[in-house]
């Protein structure tokens, strides 16, 4: 098993079958990106924006992909209709791994209103939301993967900053 | 020339193209000219058929044509830099440019007011990106079915669209019978 959050994370969704990812940048996801970007098994797209790269995995799991979103929690407030008009509308089980900012932990206080909505946010949209808080549910969290495809529709692993390590 | 002409000219040509349609007006008009099991409809999430080719053809061999419009390219152009970045041979960015916001009442649209969206996909390093009038898409996206790309072809169209009635398949029905189309596609 991988020793760091980073590793053993993405171990496990590849281990349930994600197999193409697309990143918009977080500082609690830096370890995170710089292994998919290290990862020649993989598909990867770094994108601009969150509805891209919700558009480019949709595109990637109609070609036969299993796809997981990375990004922080502020781009959800970009990400709704995208959410509503593709994801939910044609069903695309989408595993998208949140980074919290905005949640204890957090030095900016700019980020907090933002932290404070998204799950409200998510929930308003039925997209089912899970929170982690601990670097040991690497496991718990791959298992969203195979969950985005029985709840066939995205589903959301909100990774807070204990999660990964980062108090 | 409408869309409707342009598209009257352009989905013949498609055999074993998978094609991703922008938006309700657009994809009726597609619709109602021919439908194929390669057609995806994306009938909502405005600005994303680019993404959505993008992504799919990072999966097939067969060329991608992404049918967009110059409003929703203007709504998601950042992701004409990532089509520049990941370069896919087999994928061609069609963006019909009515100059307007057809399907809310033909608000004009900045390209109405002298932006080019080929400049804009040129400077994002997409090195085949073309304006030319709508009566010459059909013979451009031909020539360059056989090119490797990434291709961007802006036709320049009239504003309007003919009266139609939405697509009568459900949002499942279009996912469904497209996956198993690229399922197919692959195995052959």
């Amino acid at each position: 098993m991988p020793e760091n959050v980073n590793d053993a994370l993405l171990h496990e969704l590849k281990q349930n079958g994600a197999n193409f990812f697309a990143s918009v940048p977080c500082k609690l996801l830096g370890g995170f990106i710089n292994a998919l970007e290290r990862d020649e098994d993989i598909g990867y797209m770094p994108v601009n924006r969150e509805e891209e790269g919700l558009g480019i995995l949709a595109g990637a799991y109609l070609g036969g992909q299993v796809p997981v979103l990375v990004m922080q929690n502020t781009g959800v407030g970009t990400l709704i209709t995208s959410l509503c008009s593709l994801g939910n509308y044609f069903r695309l089980p989408i595993t998208m791994l949140i980074s919290h900012r905005g949640s204890p932990g957090e030095p900016i206080g700019a980020q907090v209103p933002m932290g404070t909505a998204v799950e409200h946010l998510l929930a308003t949209i039925n997209i089912p939301t899970y929170r982690f808080s601990d670097p040991a549910d690497c496991a718990k969290v791959g298992k969203l993967v195979p969950f985005a495809s029985v709840a066939e529709g995205p589903v959301a692993a909100i990774l807070d900053f204990d999660f990964w390590g980062a108090r | 020339m409408r869309r409707y002409e342009l598209l009257q000219e352009i989905a013949p040509i498609f055999d074993r193209e998978f094609v991703i349609c922008n938006l309700g007006f657009p994809s009726q008009e597609l619709y109602s000219i021919r439908d194929s099991e390669r057609f995806f409809y994306m009938l909502g999430s405005m600005g994303l058929s680019s993404s959505i080719g993008l992504g799919l053809s990072t999966q097939v061999n067969d060329t991608v044509v992404s049918i967009d419009g110059d409003g929703s390219v203007l709504m998601n152009l950042g992701t004409l830099s990532t089509i520049a970045r990941a370069a896919p041979k087999n994928f061609i960015l069609l963006i019909v440019d009515n100059g307007s916001y057809g399907s809310t009442g033909d608000q004009p649209t900045q390209t109405a007011n002298g932006t080019s969206l080929a400049a804009i996909a040129k400077a994002a390093g997409i090195e085949s990106s073309i304006e030319l009038p709508g009566a010459d898409a059909a013979a451009a996206l031909r020539e360059r079915l056989g090119q490797p790309g990434p291709h961007v072809i802006v036709a320049k169209v009239d504003p309007g669209s003919p009266k139609l009635t939405p697509i009568p398949l459900s949002s499942l029905v279009i996912r469904d019978r497209f996956r198993q189309a690229v399922a197919e596609a692959q195995k052959g």
